[in-house]
C-alpha cells in the first residue's frame, strides 16, 4: 500500500506544482532609473498571455538612432536587426509577437499582452554591444583633470555655481547630454543653476577638495582608471563629459565609461577609464546563461567560441595584473577584476544585487547577438485584438464542442473506464497549460484549436491501454491481472510512437525557426503530460478503485 | 462491454494494387499541377500592405471588418489602435504577391475605395501606409523543411534501434507518402498555406508515424509468438487486431477536428481541413503503405539466417531458416534469465 500512498503523493505534488505555475502572481522589483533615484515598478504577471489575435497587446515602432552613428546602409541593417530583435523577444517561439519590416527604414514590433512595457522597450532598445577592455594604468586621465577644470572655469562653471541636477529629476542622464550640445542650451542651463545651488555645496564637502568644477565632483578609486562621483552629482559630470571641449582635452585612445550603480554600497558611482581598443567583442561570444554565485549573487556565465578563446588567452597573457572591464552598451558590468593569468573560453558577468529577470534578460540578449546599429523607439501604442469577436466566439464554441465529443465518446464507448479517462484528460490539460507557462508562452486562438486537436490525441494512450485491457478480460483474466497485464502490452506502443514523435519534436526545436520552435515546444510539452495522465493517472484511478472495491468481478470498461 | 470491430479477420493487404493505383491517381496530378502553378502564401509569408487609418467618429470594427472582407480582399487583419477611432489593417492580394513587394498600392486603393463606399466620402483619413515584410522569416520554409529530412533519419534510426531498419524504412516512406499527399491535397483545395497550415502538416506528421508505430508494435508482439505464418499474414492480423483501437482513436480526433472545421470560423478551418485529410492518409498509410512497403523490402533484402532479428524474433519473418535462427536466439534468452 505503500506504493498507492507514494502515487497520491506524487500525483497531489504534480497538481499543486501545475496549479502554482498557473497561478497570477504580481512581482515587484526595486530599479535605479538613469538620473541615480530608485522607483519601484510593482506588475500583475499572468503566467499565459492571450495573443495579439485575441487580445492585443503593445505595438512598437523602431528607427535607426541615427544621432549615434551614421549608417550607409539603413534597409540592409534594418534587415539585420529584425533578426536579432526576433530573437530576442521570441526565445522558445511561444511568445507569438510580431516582428516586420515596414517599408524600407523601419521596424514593427507588435507584443501580445505586455504589462511591463518598460522592459519590452528595454529588451528592443539594447544595442547589447559587449566588449573587454583594459583599465587605464598610465594615470592619463588624472594628467587630464586639471586641464578640464580649466576648460569649464572658461566656459563659466564653478563648483559653486555649476548647474545642477536635483535627483529625482527626469531630465538627468541623456536629455541632459543633448540638450548640450548646443550653446543656447548651455547658456539656459547656467541661469537656471542659480536657483538650484544647495547640490553643489553638498558636494564639494563629500569630495573633500575645492578648487575645479570637475576635480571637485570625482574622486579617485581602489585600482587604475576608477573613479567615484557621488550619485547625486552624475548627471552633472555626464554634462562635463559631453562637452566638445572637453572631450577634447581627454586623453587619446583612452574612453571613459560609467560603471553599474550599485544597489547596496555607498551611494556613489564609479567611473572606469579605459583602452578605447578592446581586447575582445562579443561577436566571439558563443553562449550565455544566467546563474547565481553564492559571493556576486546573480551573473550571467558566458562561453566565448573557439577562435574567441585563443584569442582571449593571447590577451589577457599580455595584460597579467592589469584589471579588465567588461563594458555592455558603454557601461561597466561589475567591478573589474585583476587578470591572474591567461583566461581561456569561460567567463562571468557580475550583475551587482540586480534582480534575476535582468540577468535573464541580459543573457536572452547576448545569446540574440549585439544590434548591428542603434535602434530607437519612435512610436509605442496599444494594439487592438487582430480578430473579430464573432470570429473569437466562433473558435472557442467549435473547442468546447469537440471537448464534449471527445468525453461523449470516451463516456459513452468505455463507461465507467472512460469517465477515469476523462479525469485524466483534465489533468493533461491542467499539466500542458502549466508547462506552457512555465515557457512564458502565449496562447492564440490556432493554438487553443491546437490544444483541443490534442485532446482528441491525447485519449489515444488510454485507448491502447483499455483495449489492451479489454482483450484480458476476454481471455477470462481476473479484473486485477487483466488491468496490470493490460498496462504492461501497451506500455511498448505508447512509448515507441511517442519518442519518435519527441525526437522529431526535438528536431523541429533544433533546426526550426520561431514558430516552428513553438510548435515543438508545445507538442512536447503535450506528449509527456498524455503519457503521464495514461500511463500513472489512470493507473493510479484504477489501483484507487480495486482498493475500494473488494475484488471486484466485473469491470465496466 | 461493447465491443466494435473486433476479431475481424479481413484480409486488408490483398488490396495493395487498388491502394497504390488510389495513390498514383490522388498524387500524381497534383504534382503536375504543383509544377505549373504553385501555392498561395498568407500575408504572414508573403508581407503586404500596412495602412493606418483615423475614422472621424469612431465605427463599429465587426462592421469594418465586414467591409472589408466582401470588398473581396481574404483574411486582412484589423486591428484597433490607441485611440477607438484609429486602426490598423495589414492586407495583400494573394495573386499580384510580386507587384505588392515593389510597392504596388493597389490593395490599399481598393480598400480606401470599399470604406468610402461603406461609411461616406471623408469619413476617415489614411494616416500613413508602406509595404510591410512577412511575419515569419524567409528562412522558416526551408528550415521546415530540413527539420523534417533530418528528423527522418533519426525516426529510422530509432526505430532500428527499437525495431529493425525494415520497419523504420517503412515507417518513413510511409510518413513520406503522407506529406507528399497533403502537400498535393492542400493544393487540391487551393488553400492559403499560413503558419497554421504549416502546424497542420506538422502536427499530421506525428499522428501518422503515430499511428504506423501501433501496427508495427502489434507485428513486433505477434512476431515473437511465433506462429507458424507468412509475414503477409502477421501484418494482416496486427491490422485486424489494432482496428478497434484505431476506430476509436480516429473517432476522437475526428470529432474534434470536425467540430473546428465547421464552427471554428475561417481562421481555423483551414488547419483542421488539412487535419482531417491527415487522419485519413494516416490511416490508409499505416495500412497500405507502411505494411506494404515493409513486405517488398523484406522480399528485396531478405533476412539471413543468423541476422540478428527483431527483437530476438524477428528471423522469424519468411524464411524456415530465420524462424529456427530466432528460436535458437529465443532459447538463449530464456536461458540468461
Amino acid at each position: 500500500m505503500a506504493n498507492l500512498r507514494n502515487r497520491i503523493i506524487l500525483l497531489v505534488v504534480l497538481i499543486a506544482a501545475s496549479i502554482f505555475a498557473l497561478w497570477p502572481r504580481s512581482v515587484s522589483i526595486r530599479e535605479r532609473n538613469s538620473a541615480g533615484v530608485f522607483h519601484d515598478t510593482s506588475f500583475t504577471r499572468v503566467p499565459l498571455k492571450l495573443g495579439l489575435d485575441l487580445k492585443g497587446g503593445m505595438h512598437l515602432a523602431l528607427e535607426v538612432d541615427d544621432s549615434k552613428q551614421a549608417v550607409a546602409n539603413k534597409s540592409e541593417a534594418i534587415d539585420r536587426a529584425l533578426k536579432v530583435v526576433r530573437n530576442r523577444i521570441d526565445e522558445f517561439g511561444v511568445a507569438e509577437p510580431v516582428v516586420q519590416k515596414v517599408g524600407s527604414d523601419r521596424i514593427i514590433v507588435e507584443l501580445p499582452g505586455v504589462t511591463d512595457p518598460e522592459r519590452a522597450r528595454s529588451l528592443v532598445e539594447r544595442s547589447a554591444f559587449l566588449q573587454f577592455q583594459i583599465t587605464d594604468k598610465t594615470g592619463a586621465f588624472d594628467k587630464a583633470i586639471p586641464r578640464i577644470d580649466q576648460i569649464l572655469k572658461s566656459a563659466g562653471h564653478t563648483a559653486a555655481a555649476a548647474p545642477s541636477a536635483t535627483p529625482g529629476a527626469d531630465t538627468g542622464g541623456r536629455s541632459a547630454i543633448t540638450s548640450l550640445f548646443s550653446p543656447a542650451d548651455s547658456d539656459r542651463a547656467k541661469k537656471d543653476s542659480s536657483s538650484a545651488d544647495s547640490a553643489g555645496a553638498d558636494t564639494g564637502l563629500l569630495a573633500g577638495t575645492t578648487g575645479g568644477a570637475f576635480s571637485s565632483l570625482i574622486q579617485p578609486g581602489q585600482m587604475p582608471g576608477e573613479y567615484f562621483v557621488a550619485d547625486e552629482n552624475v548627471p552633472r559630470v555626464t554634462q562635463y563629459l559631453a562637452l566638445p571641449a572637453v572631450r577634447a582635452a581627454l586623453p587619446p585612445g583612452k574612453t571613459i565609461h560609467w560603471g553599474q550603480p550599485d544597489t547596496e554600497g555607498p551611494d556613489v558611482t564609479a567611473l572606469y577609464v579605459v583602452d578605447t581598443k578592446p581586447i575582445i567583442t562579443g561577436e566571439y561570444l558563443h553562449e550565455a546563461k544566467p546563474g547565481t554565485d553564492p559571493i556576486e549573487g546573480n551573473i550571467v556565465q558566458f562561453t566565448l567560441t573557439t577562435e574567441g578563446g585563443r584569442r582571449f588567452r593571447q590577451e589577457t597573457s599580455r595584460h597579467i595584473g592589469d584589471y579588465m572591464a567588461i563594458v555592455l552598451d558603454d557601461r561597466v558590468m561589475g567591478r573589474p577584476p585583476v587578470i591572474q593569468s591567461a583566461i581561456g573560453t569561460r567567463g562571468q558577468i557580475t550583475m551587482r544585487g540586480q534582480p534575476l529577470q535582468k540577468t535573464q534578460d541580459l543573457a536572452l540578449v547576448l545569446n540574440a547577438g549585439a544590434l548591428p546599429v542603434p535602434l530607437k523607439v519612435v512610436e509605442s501604442r496599444q494594439i487592438g485584438a487582430s480578430l473579430g469577436q464573432d470570429s473569437i466566439r466562433d473558435g472557442i464554441r467549435a473547442g468546447i464542442l469537440g471537448v464534449a465529443l471527445v468525453v461523449l465518446i470516451m463516456v459513452g464507448y468505455y463507461r465507467f473506464s472512460g469517465v477515469l479517462a476523462v479525469a485524466a484528460l483534465t489533468l493533461y490539460l491542467l499539466f500542458t497549460l502549466a508547462v506552457l507557462a512555465g515557457f512564458s508562452a502565449t496562447l492564440t486562438l490556432p493554438g487553443i484549436a491546437g490544444l483541443v486537436l490534442s485532446i482528441g490525441m491525447a485519449v489515444d494512450a488510454n485507448v491502447l491501454i483499455f483495449e489492451r485491457i479489454r482483450e484480458e478480460l476476454v481471455r477470462g483474466k481476473t479484473v486485477r491481472t487483466s488491468i496490470d497485464e493490460g498496462f504492461k502490452h501497451a506500455l511498448p506502443a505508447i512509448i515507441d510512437s511517442n519518442v519518435s514523435t519527441i525526437l522529431t519534436a526535438l528536431v523541429l526545436y533544433q533546426f526550426g525557426t520561431g514558430p516552428i520552435k513553438g510548435f515543438a515546444v508545445t507538442l512536447i510539452a503535450g506528449i509527456c503530460a498524455s503519457m503521464v495522465s495514461a500511463i500513472f493517472v489512470v493507473r493510479t484511478f484504477y489501483i484507487l478503485w480495486l482498493q475500494r472495491t473488494h475484488r471486484p468481478q466485473t469491470l465496466s470498461i | 462491454m461493447f465491443r466494435i470491430l473486433h476479431d475481424t479477420k479481413i484480409d486488408f493487404i490483398q488490396y495493395w494494387k487498388i491502394t497504390t493505383a488510389i495513390t498514383l491517381l490522388f498524387v500524381v496530378p497534383g504534382l503536375i499541377l504543383l509544377a505549373f502553378s504553385g501555392y498561395r502564401y498568407s500575408i504572414e509569408f508573403t508581407g503586404g500592405t500596412l495602412m493606418q487609418i483615423s475614422f472621424k467618429q469612431a465605427p463599429d470594427v465587426a462592421k469594418i471588418r465586414s467591409t472589408i472582407a466582401e470588398a473581396g480582399i481574404p483574411s486582412a487583419e484589423i486591428a484597433q489602435f490607441g485611440a477607438p477611432n484609429e486602426f490598423v489593417i495589414r492586407a495583400q492580394n494573394p495573386d499580384a504577391v510580386a507587384e505588392q513587394a515593389q510597392g504596388s498600392e493597389a490593395v490599399k486603393e481598393e480598400i480606401s475605395a470599399a470604406l468610402t463606399r461603406e461609411f461616406g466620402q471623408n469619413s476617415f483619413e489614411i494616416i500613413s501606409s508602406g509595404t510591410v515584410s512577412p511575419k515569419v522569416g524567409g528562412e522558416l520554409r526551408q528550415k521546415a523543411a530540413l527539420a523534417v529530412i533530418i528528423s527522418f533519419f533519426i525516426t529510422l534510426g530509432y526505430l532500428a534501434y527499437r525495431f529493425e531498419w525494415r520497419f523504420g524504412l517503412a515507417s518513413v516512406i510511409a510518413t513520406s507518402h503522407d506529406i507528399l499527399a497533403t502537400l498535393v491535397f492542400i493544393r487540391y483545395l487551393h488553400l492559403e498555406i499560413s503558419l497554421i497550415v504549416v502546424g497542420g502538416v506538422l502536427t499530421m506528421i506525428g499522428y501518422s508515424l503515430n499511428d504506423t508505430i501501433i501496427i508495427f508494435d502489434r507485428v513486433r508482439e505477434d512476431l515473437r509468438k511465433k506462429r507458424k505464418e507468412s509475414l503477409k499474414d502477421t501484418l494482416n492480423r496486427a491490422v485486424n487486431e489494432t482496428l478497434p483501437r484505431s476506430v476509436l482513436t480516429h473517432a476522437t480526433t475526428a470529432a474534434t477536428l470536425i467540430a473546428l472545421a465547421i464552427l471554428g470560423g475561417p481562421v481555423i478551418r483551414p488547419f483542421a481541413l488539412v487535419m482531417i485529410f491527415g487522419v485519413v492518409t494516416g490511416t490508409f498509410s499505416s495500412i497500405y503503405v507502411a505494411p506494404v512497403i515493409l513486405l517488398w523490402i523484406e522480399h528485396r533484402w531478405p533476412r539471413k539466417a543468423g541476422e540478428r532479428g527483431l527483437m530476438g524474433g524477428g528471423a522469424a519473418l519468411s524464411s524456415e531458416t530465420g524462424r529456427s535462427a530466432s528460436s535458437r536466439k529465443e532459447r538463449s534468452v530464456a536461458a540468461t534469465r
